[in-house]
């Protein structure tokens, strides 16, 4: 309550100094605009006034008095780094800005607040699925020229592509993730005398087999949550089939039924069908969560020796284990099953739910280097702006994965999952997530597998 | 003028005068209006106004632009998740309620013969302070299948393991390179014979040389023995990898204790057990004999119950709903006892009843309405219930653990995003009530004509 | 606990003044003394059943809460590497930091108040309207009661997420989407079915003569729900306000989509506080307790309202 008075007054008394703002104040008024920004006081020693002195890479308009409301599903750390973000936005435009968190089913959330006729200026999609549907609807407001501008100057056209619907362009893929990782233990390495990381998917399950040997449990799967099996087999597809039948599965153009999905499956079940390579075998893999997979692998007795997910791993190391990164845990590509390591890619879309000149600023200022730096200082955060001054990012591992995800140019996919309809690709206890659940309690059941993956996608796909 | 309609502002009606023992007080028609109006709009508004939405909305399709007609139903009852989902409804409603129930009537008869009473009370009321968000989580606590997370099964395998041995190798294994191969059960068996004269290597893999349980020293190459076969046992592997397949190289260890068995035409003619440093001599019977490992060297350790597994997830659902839902069951029979007559159950005893007598022919007669208003709100709330599945259940057993509101969440909100579906399912659970009210109905004709 | 010397009084007569009271122990302390020695005997081993049995259940209760209350004191790391029974072992595991590092949040302490503008009003309003409606269903006539009566029961069992949709509509039209008021009629109204319910079924167990009473004695309406009905309602009316209360308390799911940024609860904010793709418990266990806090001391505040038997000394 206190703190609304705060934001009432704040931004206004200090507007015209914010123009004249000599390098001089920015300090002050950094504490001044946090104090304002209504959130936890503890962020303001990190230097985001820093960003002040270099000249601005994006012109934002005056939106002193204004005020915006964005939602994202992040909380916690991740929304402390985003606000920073904010916190920069209003120093420059004088907006106030307020964040809320959607909580997990950020459609329903969103949608009920259309319904009430107060939707937040601009929301954080998860999926492209979703951006679709709100297109269709109309809810989303198409970006404005400065916001294009800065997207055509940052982007490369598969993550403009992503933000667009029929022609459109709707959105900024702000964050991306990285969905190409194998995180590992090095202390596990060490013990089975390990040392190199493995390129190709055979040299992965010969590692596999001497982790196992040397008596770690070799590879950690998150069984229990469906989504991190979908992103399995999403690489392995990736690589072994090729984009375009990535593509044309992603819009089910082919069946699952496909020969293609036969041999990925096949080539999954040589790691899920050994109980040895799986960390509690099958059936503790299925009792696995996500967060459990990361600390089965750097925290315990007998820690498993590596486990697979995206860059956001990094997290739930730094939280949940004693491990460094860097140093306990490291992190290689996904082996290559194919020709090449797979880029499987994910990301958030920042769209404006309301047809106002500080949404659109904020999309702007989003698309721009400056944000994306800011971001990337914080942590936790890989940009796809092919712009940004890549040693901004907190530090090197962060650095490496959102390098190599550049590196893939537009030969990164998205997560398939989430393009497809969320009946199929995003629901728990259906679809994909389930299909995978059984095949990897079964996983010789290549072809029992690819028919349940056809009916319930047959399904989904058809509305 | 007694007893006249009063409601929807509708003409009074005179009612027939019979049953008026009731009407105390000869309500006059605007009074009754008045301590009924508040509520009448707040419900209209807020809870009728969205089942008629419901309604409207269950006939059109996902996002709301198309008119399916009962389309929705349809796929309803097509959909082989509806089936378990009614299936596990209709186990909840006939379980839960009645334990519940019966749980807060023991606590709230009992509580009144000690004198922390309240201690106790307030032990069992605690849960229902605890967020259904929170309780959820504390049972995944409780029922996390790793022993050394889970309380459940910390205690069932604490139990179990007190009266039965594990073996000491669980997760060893031949290597893939040696001769033996898995044989089915959990044995290993070689697929050459042995001989005598020639000592047998058996390499074991997938312990971590640092973890060998005893710390047994290395293992030593066994030397030719005679007429008998000798062999060592050890793990080919040491910290850090390095030394050759296959052979017994410095400071790989021994492994003491594993059984080693010969057998011929299916039939063991011989055994031994590795000794300290690795080495076992089988008798002369086993030259030409196939080398066989067997089971009970690699035995896996019991790792308890399976709670949320496919078969116990409902049960453990509704262990935990009992945990959170007693405390309410209590309180409000205490309450109902508080206003029973204290005079009738002294009568009873010095009739010479005994305490269960009491309980039976007395109490439980006495506090039957509120019985009644108990099981019919669990029961309600039973089919309403779908948090506690939706967080304790995990992914991989929902579908054996699915409910009808949990379905309706799913569909709604879970990523289809499909009202229509969603609002079919909440008209099929508004109907499935109806027996219930049915019954509330009879009731409440027969309480009349007391 | 030490009560377990204590000789018990006899069950269900709470200070008969001219009990004898045995000092053997007895069970039943008023038991008349022609019983016999056997049945004086049973009694003894049954009370010393009642006794094991409650502190086994006790202990049953009280372990998945200790089993949150240890994690809620124990760092993230050792959270996920251990059980939360190693405490016991290795007290010097404890630490308050989880609870700290929520505590010195504003969002924290703004939404914890938020969470007593939204649940106090949302409980008088669902006990003082859902009283006179339970009133008026227990002894006013007028046509067609008991089938009202039904339907209103019968709106127990919509769930709460077919209303959210609509009710998002409706509030928005009204201007009050994101305001505590909004939140507070979507509770009321979803409290309602219940508390009428409850309250028309333990009133309708009020002795009629009392009513009869105080109507001879010139009492109308308005003064009879005050003066009889409700002291006489006594604790029920306490049961519904202390779980409407709780309900209210713990509720997320409206609150995350009726509130905004400056009316959310302390359930909404301890969410933002939360990690993506992680257990929480860090974060929800110190968070449970400490909105259990006040919950608890409510209970406390009440409890007499349950043990006392108000109703019982009025109506005898």
């Amino acid at each position: 309550m206190r703190s609304s008075i705060l934001r009432v007054s704040g931004p206004r008394t200090r507007s015209t100094a914010a123009k004249a703002a000599a390098a001089l104040v920015a300090g002050a008024m950094a504490f001044t605009l946090t104090a304002c920004g209504g959130d936890d006081d503890k962020k303001d020693d990190e230097g985001s006034g820093g960003e002040k002195g270099a000249a601005a890479s994006v012109e934002l308009p005056k939106l002193d008095g204004q005020k915006l409301e964005v939602a994202a599903v992040w909380t916690g750390p991740e929304q402390e780094n985003f606000t920073k973000v904010l916190d920069e936005f209003e120093k420059r435009t004088g907006a106030e800005v307020s964040y809320v968190p959607t909580g997990n089913n950020t459609s329903t959330f969103l949608g009920t607040k259309i319904e009430g006729g107060k939707p937040p200026s601009v929301a954080f999609l998860p999926q492209v699925g979703v951006l679709h549907q709100f297109a269709q609807k109309g809810w989303v407001k198409p970006l404005g020229a400065e916001a294009q501008a800065q997207l055509d100057k940052n982007f490369s056209t598969g993550w403009k592509e992503l933000g667009a619907y029929e022609g459109k362009q709707y959105g900024v893929y702000a964050k991306a993730a990285n969905k190409s990782l194998v995180w590992y233990n090095t202390a596990a390495f060490e013990a089975a005398g390990l040392t190199a990381e493995p390129k190709t998917w055979d040299e992965f399950l010969q590692t596999a087999q001497t982790l196992s040997d040397a008596g770690s449990p070799a590879v950690s799967v998150a069984g229990q949550d469906g989504w991190t099996l979908t992103d399995w087999f999403e690489n392995v597809y990736l690589s072994q089939a090729g984009p375009e039948k990535y593509d044309q599965l992603a819009k089910h153009e082919i069946k699952w039924t496909d020969p293609s999905v036969k041999e990925a499956l096949t080539t999954l079940a040589q790691l899920w069908g050994k109980d040895d390579l799986l960390a509690g075998g099958s059936a503790g893999a299925l009792r696995t969560e996500f967060p459990k997979s990361v600390t089965n692998t750097f925290s315990g007795d007998t820690p498993a020796g590596m486990v697979y997910e995206g860059d956001f791993v990094a997290a739930n190391i730094n939280a949940d284990t004693k491990s460094e990164i860097g140093t306990d845990a490291k992190v290689f590509p996904f082996p290559a099953v194919g020709d090449a390591s797979p880029v499987v890619s994910g990301g958030d879309v920042a769209v404006a739910l309301k047809d106002d000149k500080g949404a659109q600023a904020l999309l702007t200022f989003l698309a721009s280097t400056d944000a994306a730096e800011i971001w990337a200082a914080q942590g936790g955060f890989i940009s796809p702006n092919k712009e940004m001054n890549a040693d901004k990012y907190k530090d090197d591992v962060t650095k490496d994965i959102a390098k190599a995800l550049l590196k893939a140019g537009d030969d990164f996919r998205f997560d398939m999952s989430d393009q497809a309809p969320a009946a199929f690709g995003g629901t728990q206890g259906t679809g994909e997530w389930k299909a995978l659940q059984d095949f990897l309690k079964d996983p010789k059941d290549v072809a029992g597998a690819q028919q349940q993956l056809e009916t319930s996608a047959a399904k989904a796909y058809k509305g | 003028m007694s007893s006249q309609l009063a409601t929807a502002g509708g003409p009074a009606n005179p009612v027939p005068p019979a049953g008026k023992r009731k009407s105390v007080m000869g309500t006059r028609p605007w009074v009754a209006a008045l301590f009924l109006l508040p509520a009448i709009v707040l419900l209209g508004a807020l809870v009728v106004y969205p089942i008629g939405y419901s309604v409207w909305r269950s006939l059109y399709d996902a996002d709301g632009s198309g008119f399916v007609g009962l389309g929705n139903y349809g796929d309803l009852f097509s959909d082989d998740a509806t089936f378990t989902a009614v299936k596990n409804t209709a186990i909840w409603v006939a379980v839960a309620p009645a334990l519940v129930t019966g749980l807060g009537l023991v606590f709230a008869v009992l509580t009144e013969r000690v004198r922390w009473s309240t201690a106790f009370k307030l032990v069992i009321f605690m849960p229902m302070a605890i967020s259904m968000l929170a309780a959820g989580i504390i049972f995944r606590l409780v029922y996390e299948a790793d022993p050394d997370q889970g309380v459940a099964n910390a205690v069932v395998v604490g139990v179990h393991d007190t009266f039965a041995e594990s073996s000491v190798y669980p997760k060893a294994r031949p290597s893939t390179e040696s001769d033996l191969k898995a044989s089915g059960g959990g044995a290993f068996t070689s697929t050459g014979t042995l001989s005598a004269g020639t000592p047998a290597l058996v390499p074991l893999v997938g312990i971590a040389p640092n973890k060998v349980p005893g710390d047994p020293g290395d293992a030593t190459s066994a030397e030719p023995s005679g007429d008998g076969v000798s062999g060592t046992v050890w793990l080919d592997f040491k910290l850090g990898g390095g030394g050759e397949k296959g052979a017994v190289d410095a400071g790989e260890k021994a492994l003491p204790g594993i059984k080693v068995e010969a057998v011929k035409d299916g039939k063991v003619v011989a055994s031994a057990k590795a000794g300290d440093d690795g080495t076992f001599t089988l008798p002369a019977a086993a030259d030409g004999a196939q080398l066989r490992l067997p089971e009970s060297n690699f035995a896996a350790p019991y790792n308890g119950v399976d709670w949320l597994g496919p078969s116990l997830v409902t049960p453990a659902i509704i262990g935990s709903y009992a945990w959170m839902w007693a405390g309410f069951a209590m309180v409000l029979i205490a309450a109902g006892l508080a206003g029973v007559d204290r005079n009738l159950l002294e009568a009873a005893r010095v009739d010479g009843a005994n305490e269960w007598q009491v309980f039976r022919r007395v109490t439980v007669p006495l506090l039957a309405p509120v019985l009644v208003v108990v099981l019919i709100t669990l029961m309600i709330n039973v089919m309403k219930i779908f948090d506690l599945v939706f967080i304790i259940a995990p992914q991989p057993s929902q579908d054996e653990a699915n409910v009808l509101a949990l379905q309706l969440v799913n569909a709604s909100f879970g990523g289809g995003n499909n009202q229509g579906l969603g609002s079919a399912i909440g008209i099929v659970l508004l109907l499935l009530v109806m027996p219930v009210m049915i019954v509330n109905i009879r009731r409440l004709r027969k309480e009349r004509r007391r | 606990m030490t009560t377990s010397s204590v000789p018990l009084k006899g069950p269900g007569e709470p200070g008969e003044p001219g009990s004898p009271a045995q000092p053997s122990a007895a069970v039943d302390a008023a038991g008349p003394p022609e019983r016999s020695l056997a049945s004086k005997l049973a009694g003894f081993f049954a009370g010393g059943a009642v006794r094991v049995f409650l502190v086994v259940v006790a202990l049953l209760w009280v372990t998945p809460t200790v089993g949150l209350l240890a994690s809620s004191f124990r760092d993230p790391t050792d959270i996920a590497a251990s059980g939360w029974w190693e405490v016991f072992s290795k007290p010097s595991q404890l630490t308050t930091e989880s609870y700290s590092t929520l505590l010195g949040k504003e969002e924290i302490t703004d939404a914890l108040w938020n969470t007593v503008l939204i649940t106090v009003p949302a409980t008088v309003l669902v006990v003082v309207i859902g009283a006179m409606a339970g009133y008026a269903f227990a002894w006013m006539d007028f046509k067609g009661r008991d089938w009202w009566f039904v339907a209103v029961v019968a709106l127990l069992v919509v769930p709460i997420q077919i209303a959210l949709i609509p009710l998002a509509d409706l509030f928005g039209d009204l201007g009050i989407f994101g305001s505590v008021l909004g939140v507070v009629l979507f509770h009321v109204g979803f409290g309602l079915p219940f508390a009428i319910f409850l309250l028309r079924n333990f009133f309708a167990e009020i002795p009629r003569e009392l009513l009869e009473a105080a109507r001879l004695d010139g009492a109308g309406e308005t003064r009879l729900f005050a003066t009889v009905i409700l002291p006489l309602g006594g604790p029920a009316i306490a049961s519904l306000g202390i779980f409407q209360f709780l309900w209210v308390w713990n509720d997320m799911l409206v609150a995350l989509i009726f509130s905004d940024s400056g009316s959310r609860p302390l359930t909404v904010a301890l969410t933002e506080q939360t990690r993506q793709f992680s257990g929480n418990i860090e974060t929800l266990a110190p968070g449970a307790f400490i909105s259990m806090v006040i919950p608890l001391a409510v209970f406390f505040a009440f409890q007499r309202q349950f043990v006392s038997g108000v109703m019982a000394g009025a109506v005898k």
